[in-house]
């Protein structure tokens, strides 16, 4: 049986693109985080400084959340590959539309994430004690996921349809990712200490969003700022989308630095 | 657009920056089961224009139909029933047989028919020996043929090749040549781009000439060869230099040759072009032996679709010709 287009996409970015011993390194990474800095940061950070109780508690949603920042990046690279290798090109005079192509991408970016998320879950159990999940937590964290990883790849997407160099692309998307990472509420919260204009950059950031709303659907307590925080993130992702489908249609994919 | 004809264009253009054309006003028609070469210099607008009809890049006027369809509004279903192999190498990151099964599961080709067609193609393009290596290991001549052979993995009814026997070994370039012939023959129409004037000869029913965006003439290779001067090449050779008499000799070939454009005269040898060589030669030989020569060597030949190509590109045509002997380079 022919699997539809977009199917075919995205198990050719597996088998084509995704070296195995980046994956693991993509895939323990969160995990060495949270075992790491999880326990070396828990000195750093008095006892009652954060919501969740323990250092761990706080820190393993907000790794959690993570996980689409990581999602996002795969994407980004994914397409600068192709672009690199005129891979897009090729698969541009196939028979797929661009649009297929896009959404197989984040398609693999998302399948990547949750795969992350699951992974991060196990390795974060022997370590916290978190309050079992309902459906309505679980559905948040997964939308949430979903929504801040649709919005990260197609970012990054979009800015790498507007490139011609790779090295522009790599460095443009570190400098992105050490800014997403240590300005938002992923390791660290906020509190009344936080000086005013670092707090003002942290709401800035879709990050610190994600991270809240996860955050706060696995200690059970959800609410209207999460609604709201997973509403901006949802706008957001359709912006963004909406940018990177312009700039496959009208990107030349013709050769690249 | 009649059934037979696979690809029309009318007027089709395309401008990378407004008002600044890349290749304009082109007309062209192909027919199923022919090949059709885009000739032309670097930068005459070849890859363009595949790349337009390929959909890469939307026309920026004038239109074009492939098999029937609109190819701005074509969309994958025409893509669907085309093969490109395109001037840029592009590869997956996986050994040269999962390339080709990889690309065939990406066309929807079956696995059992991906596998048999994988192992024709292997052996078609000789790439038995480095079946398990990764593209960037292979030498230049085993990617261009991983390239093209990868896109036969597909059924099609139209093939695009923008240069695909770039930097290819004579005898790879004549199985891959004699294989699309082949193809040709059962229905497959081809468009082939090529510096390579003797195998656009060899391979094309057709040859199309672009210079600077703009599409020359198209006909057969024999027909441009003829339109160029209808003059055939002639070289002979006496048995020693004709010396003082060479004067008279080169004033009498000016006088009684027609479109003549004489070329190397060093020495006991001398070529020419002219459109009555026949005349010539009784001419030349019944001159010899009077003047104390003979002729030791005597040589007939068509021109060149190269010596066409220079005609029509350089200006040195039977149009802008200007008759007066022309010194060949």
């Amino acid at each position: 049986m022919r699997l539809p287009s977009l199917l075919r996409l995205v198990v050719r970015n597996f088998v084509s693109n995704l070296d195995p011993l980046a994956m693991v390194i993509r895939f323990g990474q969160p995990a060495f985080l949270v075992v790491v800095l999880g326990t070396m940061f828990s000195a750093l950070v008095p006892p009652g400084t954060v919501a969740a109780g323990s250092y761990m508690a706080f820190l393993v949603p907000g790794a959690i959340a993570f996980q689409m920042v990581a999602g996002g990046v795969i994407a980004g690279n994914l397409f600068w590959l192709d672009r690199r290798w005129s891979m897009v090109e090729q698969i541009f005079v196939g028979p797929f539309r661009r649009a297929e192509y896009l959404a197989a991408l984040v398609l693999t970016a998302l399948l990547f994430s949750l795969v992350g998320v699951g992974l991060m879950i196990l390795v974060a159990i022997p370590f916290i004690h978190l309050p079992a999940l309902t459906a309505l937590d679980l559905a948040v964290i997964l939308l949430t996921i979903a929504m801040g990883g649709l919005f990260f790849a197609t970012f990054l997407i979009a800015i790498g349809t507007r490139l011609r160099s790779a090295n522009a692309y790599f460095t443009i998307q570190s400098f992105i990712q050490l800014f997403l990472v240590f300005l938002s509420t992923v390791y660290y919260p906020v509190s009344a200490k936080t000086p005013r204009l670092l707090a003002d950059v942290l709401y800035a950031n879709p990050l610190t969003y994600a991270a809240n709303a996860v955050r706060d659907a696995f200690l059970n307590r959800l609410g209207t700022t999460d609604v709201l925080a997973l509403g901006i993130l949802s706008g957001l992702s359709l912006v963004t989308f909406a940018l990177a489908a312009w700039g496959f249609r009208t990107m030349d994919p013709g050769a690249v630095q | 657009m009649p059934d037979d004809l696979v690809l029309r264009t009318v007027d089709l253009g395309y401008a990378y920056v407004p008002g600044r054309f890349a290749m304009r006003h082109l007309d062209l028609e192909l027919r199923r089961g022919e090949i059709l070469g885009l000739l032309g210099r670097n930068g005459a607008g070849k890859t363009t224009t595949v790349r337009v009809l390929t959909t890469l890049l939307p026309p920026t006027e004038g239109t074009a139909e492939i098999l029937g369809s609109d190819i701005r509004e074509g969309g994958p279903r025409l893509r669907s029933r085309i093969g490109v192999v395109l001037q840029t190498e592009a590869f997956d990151f996986v050994t040269v047989e999962r390339n080709l099964t990889l690309y065939a599961f990406l066309w929807g080709v079956s696995r059992e028919s991906a596998k048999a067609r994988a192992e024709e193609m292997i052996e078609l393009f000789e790439l038995q020996k480095v079946r398990s290596r990764k593209p960037w290991a292979l030498s230049g001549g085993e990617r261009r043929r991983l390239q093209v052979a990868r896109e036969l993995m597909h059924d099609m009814d139209l093939l695009f090749l923008d240069e695909p026997t770039a930097g290819l070994d004579a005898v790879a370039r004549h199985r891959i040549l004699g294989y699309l012939k082949e193809r040709a023959r059962k229905g497959l129409s081809i468009v082939f781009t090529t510096h390579i004037m003797h195998e656009a000869d060899l391979l094309c029913d057709r040859i199309a000439v672009l210079h600077e965006g703009k599409l020359l003439r198209t006909d057969t290779a024999q027909a441009l060869k003829k339109a160029y001067t209808g003059a055939r090449r002639v070289t002979i050779e006496f048995d020693r230099d004709p010396g003082t008499s060479r004067t008279a000799l080169l004033e009498l070939l000016r006088e009684r040759g027609r479109g003549i454009e004489i070329g190397r005269q060093e020495g006991p040898g001398l070529s020419f072009r002219s459109t009555n060589p026949e005349e010539m030669v009784a001419l030349l030989t019944s001159w010899a032996p009077p003047h104390g020569l003979s002729v030791t060597r005597l040589d007939v030949r068509e021109v060149t679709l190269e010596e066409a190509f220079l005609g029509l590109v350089g200006g040195h045509g039977p149009e802008e010709g200007t008759g007066e002997l022309v010194e060949e380079p």
